[in-house]
């Protein structure tokens, strides 16, 4: 439905496309709230998951360097 | 104490110290082959706490032995524990994750957390959840 055939005037041309939007506008209103609670972001599993990665290349150089810490 | 008497004593405690250093050395190179026999026989395996354990009994060079090596170990992971700000069972704990993935041979005996002792198969040794990157 389009603005010409709800108001029932012709609309130049040009014109339409601004109308067309404000149509859009009207009818799709978004309505954004801000939340109650604040926005928590849980980093702890990456961070957690960085330092394991970090101590495992530590414990693979600390056996590589002292073979005889770790005889087989 | 005439200097004869004095330099003759000096000689006596170099002699003393030279000898006691040398049953020093000789025992400590006497445990590397007795530990490296015990983790072949399975009586010391590799845990995942970082550590040498035994499982079951051991000769008194192998029990030196292992406690000689996770006394520097402990060391080492204290070391780097505070390097990167970590507790030191989680140096060792990582530590322990590399040692059951990669020096840990087949028919070796090893151990996670307290659970039994077992022997490594053909395949890799199931690690704990932590070690996901271990390798």
């Amino acid at each position: 439905m389009t603005l010409e055939t709800i108001l029932g005037v012709p609309i130049a041309k040009k014109a339409r496309f601004p109308a067309m939007l404000a149509t859009l506008a009207v009818a799709g209103c978004i309505q954004v709230r801000a939340p109650d609670k604040p926005i928590e972001i849980n980093l702890n599993v990456k961070v957690q998951q960085e330092v394991v990665v970090r101590l495992q290349q530590d414990a693979k150089e600390l056996i590589q360097n002292n073979p005889e810490l770790f005889p087989q | 104490m005439s200097r004869t008497h004095f330099l003759f004593g000096a000689v006596l405690v170099a002699g003393a110290v030279i000898l006691a250093g040398g049953m020093i050395s000789s025992r400590a190179f006497a445990q590397t082959p007795a530990v490296s026999a015990a983790l072949a026989d399975g009586s010391v395996g590799e845990q995942s706490d970082g550590y040498l354990g035994f499982n079951g009994t051991v000769s008194a060079d192998v029990r030196s032995g292992v406690e000689a090596i996770n006394i520097k170990r402990r060391a080492a992971y204290t070391d780097l524990a505070a390097k990167r700000g970590v507790t030191v069972a989680d140096m060792a704990a990582a530590t322990g994750c590399q040692t059951l993935a990669s020096r840990v041979k087949q028919g070796q005996a090893y151990r996670i957390g307290g659970g039994a002792w077992q022997r490594k198969g053909a395949g890799p040794i199931p690690l704990p959840d932590y070690c996901a990157t271990a390798n």
